[in-house]
């Protein structure tokens, strides 16, 4: 009976060693290189920031416009390179991926020794923080950051925006200038002037105004065929956001997701706005315009590609979108121009979609892997420089751009690219800029198609109903996201589905009460706290 | 079995002589055993973190006991019943349809004209080999109510456009039709095999007594491959509650959610996208055990009422 068991003894020895050896190799892939001698080593001014050349794993999204680019080996960074002696190896992670990716890194795979860019978000730099995998920066910023050290002073909301409850700073941030409100805007309304002209109406200003002219348009039909889109965009988000100015909801700004805005009675007090009256009306506003067809009628399923053919063959009366000069060249775009924030039914106008000065908390995070946490961090704080945004966004003088009349700009090969190559394809090829913010955006070291005048003027006249304040991402501690990711999502979840459902009509506007009554069962009241306590800590009572 | 040299051993077990006997045979087993093992139980140790804190610092086994927190979350949590109720429709009614490829293989298997037989055969099966992102790439496209083919054609009888892709009502017969376009050719070629093992001298027989075909096919072909059927039936419903979540997740959006949102589209968020380990393995771990009652259910009446069975 002995051999019995021979064989599946022998198989199972097999399998363990097997699996064993696997295990083994992957420890000691992930130790090496942690032990350098030379590492902790770094200058604390001046260029190169460490003597001996210093090698970094960097993880980052590279965005759809960088399709065609290695950063591995682009102007910029070996500029940069060249500059500070460290180099950064790129693991560039598609948009589509980088959820997924990223949290099967920290899941337990391997760490990169610097998170750029990664979209990570406020819930998961407290958590892997608090685990001891994000480094916390507090102490390094303060010795080898001067440059956002400065930037914090002017703006103590930044500091506010990048400090978790439990004291630490786990990340740098990704930041725009203040007053860059262009860039702040992201996509903006904008409607055919031509057609208006046509119609003998003006610019909108009012929210009927709007209506009556996206309801003559589709009478009108320029296109013909029945093919006018009165209204179109990318999603229906960003129409929702506009209009919310008008209607006096999101009065703080969209940065924080879960439908929270200041009170307007009290304001030291949070309001969840998606069940007031302000937001039925709103809702009931948008849906007679999708009812009666003046919304594009695919909104909730177009994709980016169709939008653009669709504003290609000037399909649309009216759409929130980037520059339409720069997209669309100049005899299409040429026929918009810009509204600001409509006049609601109770006399409400502001501009609430704007984000915040603090565009993202997390462009970079530093991972316990890191050999030098401090010359990455000196790595990093070169951008938050007049300097370093010049070379993050503008590039090498006699490269990419060139200075005339005191001004600086791109050089000619960009601006005016062979062949059938766009502007931005031909500035792909030696920055990577495109579709991302890294460090501090200014206007003076800035030529996107925010900064074309087309968008300069939308910004212009937005500016003096700009919302007066608006809010950064808040941070949480660990038990308010256990409530956050709980109930906070099921809430979420389930106010943007019956948004989109109040919107098409699938959904009557009549059954408001029952949807009030579902939120405020969903342990509502624990959200909102969640939310009240941030916003406490974040007025810094 | 050819035996080549039988070897001497004097008081070895039965066993062993058959382990020498066969060892080819078992050596061609191996690697199932091996791949099984390694892939399908050693992994297995992972199900606990669905009891605990997952903490990626910590590991598997120093992360925080928790009970069953993530398991009372779920099962608490407002899309709990939508989720289950969802995900129960969506698969049943994929396995309603599980006559069709029985059907159709029966029909082929009646055709006397070969080069006809051969066209339907790949016709049908060709569909299969589409990766699933372009079949609803597909579906984007014809379904679209402005520009796609179907709605043309809906506009020609005057009617108004169908938003199919964003109503809840349309999202699981697209689901299930679509994915029927896919595998049933795919499918047939199981029961095709089976049926060409019908003892051709009982159809003889049955043709002298003057059986008609279709008495034929369902007193001798059915007969014959019911076996294969229950089968087929048992395997398919251990899939059950596992129905391609891919497609799912890229037919899914807020309008259709109503319908469109199951269990795995649910992990994947939690999970993947959101990095709460624990509890989408909790949730996994949920519906791996209805899996495994259902298994066993099945396997037990099939047993009870036809002999056929698993095991």
């Amino acid at each position: 009976m002995k051999s019995k068991r021979f064989w599946p003894m022998l198989l199972l020895i097999a399998a363990v060693v097997l699996t064993m050896s696997a295990c083994q190799s992957d420890n000691a892939g992930s130790d090496s290189g942690k032990d350098d001698p030379q590492a902790s080593d770094v200058n604390k001014t001046g260029m190169p920031i460490v003597e001996e050349s210093l090698d970094l794993e960097f993880f980052a999204n590279k965005p759809a416009q960088n399709e065609d680019n290695d950063w591995n080996d682009i102007l910029v960074w070996n500029h940069y390179r060249d500059m500070t002696n460290v180099n950064v190896n790129w693991d560039l992670i598609s948009p589509d991926a980088l959820d997924e990716k990223r949290n099967l890194a920290l899941g337990g795979g391997e760490l990169p020794d610097a998170f750029f860019l990664s979209s990570l978000p406020n819930t998961d730099l407290l958590r892997y923080g608090q685990q001891d995998i994000f480094l916390p920066l507090n102490d390094l910023i303060d010795e080898y950051a001067p440059n956002l050290s400065k930037l914090m002073e002017e703006d103590p909301s930044i500091k506010k925006a990048i400090t978790f409850p439990d004291g630490n700073i786990y990340s740098m941030p990704s930041l725009i200038e203040k007053d860059f409100l262009s860039l702040r805007l992201s996509a903006r309304p904008w409607v055919n002037e031509d057609w208006l002209n046509e119609l003998g109406m003006d610019i909108p200003e009012t929210t009927g105004e709007f209506y009556e002219y996206l309801k003559a348009v589709k009478e009108l039909d320029p296109i013909g065929d029945g093919k006018t889109i009165p209204y179109g965009g990318t999603q229906i988000q960003e129409l929702i956001q506009w209009l919310a100015g008008s209607f006096g909801v999101m009065n703080r700004g969209p940065s924080n997701t879960g439908n929270i805005d200041v009170d307007p009675n009290d304001e030291s007090k949070v309001r969840f706005y998606a069940t007031t009256d302000e937001y039925r009306a709103m809702l009931e506003y948008i849906h007679k315009l999708y009812d009666e067809k003046l919304i594009d009628q695919s909104i909730f399923s177009i994709e980016w590609g169709q939008f653009l053919a669709n504003a290609s063959n000037n399909l649309y009366g009216s759409m929130i979108f980037y520059d339409p000069i720069e997209l669309f060249g100049e005899d299409i775009g040429g026929q918009y121009n810009s509204v600001a924030a409509l006049e609601g039914p109770d006399g409400h106008q502001s501009y609430n979609k704007i984000s915040s000065p603090i565009w993202d908390t997390a462009n970079l995070v530093i991972t316990n892997e890191n050999p030098n946490p401090a010359a990455t961090v000196r790595w990093m704080d070169h951008f938050y420089s007049d300097e370093g945004a010049k070379l993050y966004y503008m590039g090498v003088e006699g490269e990419t751009f060139e200075e005339v009349d005191g001004e600086i700009q791109y050089m000619d090969h960009i601006v005016n690219p062979e062949g059938d190559m766009t502007f931005e394809q031909a500035l792909a090829k030696q920055l990577t800029w495109l579709g991302s913010i890294n460090g501090i955006i200014k206007a003076d070291y800035f030529q996107g198609g925010e900064s074309a005048p087309q968008s300069m003027a939308a910004a212009e006249k937005i500016e003096p109903m700009a919302a007066d304040e608006i809010w950064p991402r808040f941070t949480f501690t660990e038990e308010e996201n256990k409530v956050l990711q709980a109930a906070g999502q099921d809430i979420a979840k389930y106010t943007e589905e019956m948004r989109d459902k109040f919107i098409t009509g699938d959904e009557d506007l009549s059954d408001w009460d029952q949807y009030v009554e579902t939120i405020e069962g969903m342990n509502f009241e624990e959200v909102v706290k969640v939310y009240q306590q941030a916003y406490d800590r974040y007025r810094g009572e | 079995m050819a035996v080549e040299q039988p070897v001497k051993h004097k008081g070895d077990s039965k066993i062993l002589k058959s382990l020498q006997r066969n060892w080819q045979l078992y050596i061609f087993l191996l690697p199932a055993v091996v791949y099984f093992f390694i892939f399908h139980y050693i992994p297995m140790y992972g199900i606990q973190i669905a009891f605990k804190d997952y903490f990626a610092n910590l590991g598997m086994f120093g992360s925080p006991w928790v009970g069953f927190e993530h398991f009372e979350r779920f099962f608490e949590s407002y899309y709990f019943w939508r989720l289950l109720k969802n995900t129960i429709i969506l698969n049943a009614y994929n396995l309603l349809l599980f006559p069709l490829p029985i059907i159709f293989a029966l029909s082929l298997n009646e055709l006397r004209n070969g080069a006809f037989k051969k066209w339907s055969q790949t016709l049908t099966y060709a569909p299969h080999f589409i990766s699933v992102v372009v079949v609803v790439g597909m579906l984007v496209a014809f379904l679209d109510p402005n520009t796609g083919l179907v709605n043309h054609v809906v506009r020609l009888f005057g009617m108004e456009p169908i938003p199919f892709l964003t109503s809840p009502e349309w999202f699981r017969h697209i689901f299930v039709w679509s994915g029927q376009w896919q595998s049933l050719g795919w499918g047939t070629i199981i029961y095709l095999a089976a049926l060409a093992g019908v003892n051709p001298e009982l159809h003889e027989a049955a043709k002298v007594d003057g059986a008609t075909r279709f008495q034929r096919i369902i007193h001798i072909n059915i007969p014959t491959i019911l076996p294969t059927i229950i089968i087929l039936f048992i395997l398919n419903i251990g899939n059950f509650m596992q129905i391609g979540f891919e497609k799912v997740l890229l037919m899914q959006n807020n309008l259709n959610s109503e319908t469109s949102d199951i269990i795995q589209t649910f992990v994947y968020e939690t999970g993947l996208l959101e990095g709460q380990y624990s509890f989408a393995a909790a949730i996994g771990l949920f519906e791996s055990l209805i899996n495994i009652v259902l298994l066993i259910t099945v396997n037990q009446i099939a047993r009870k009422v036809s002999n056929n069975s698993l095991w």
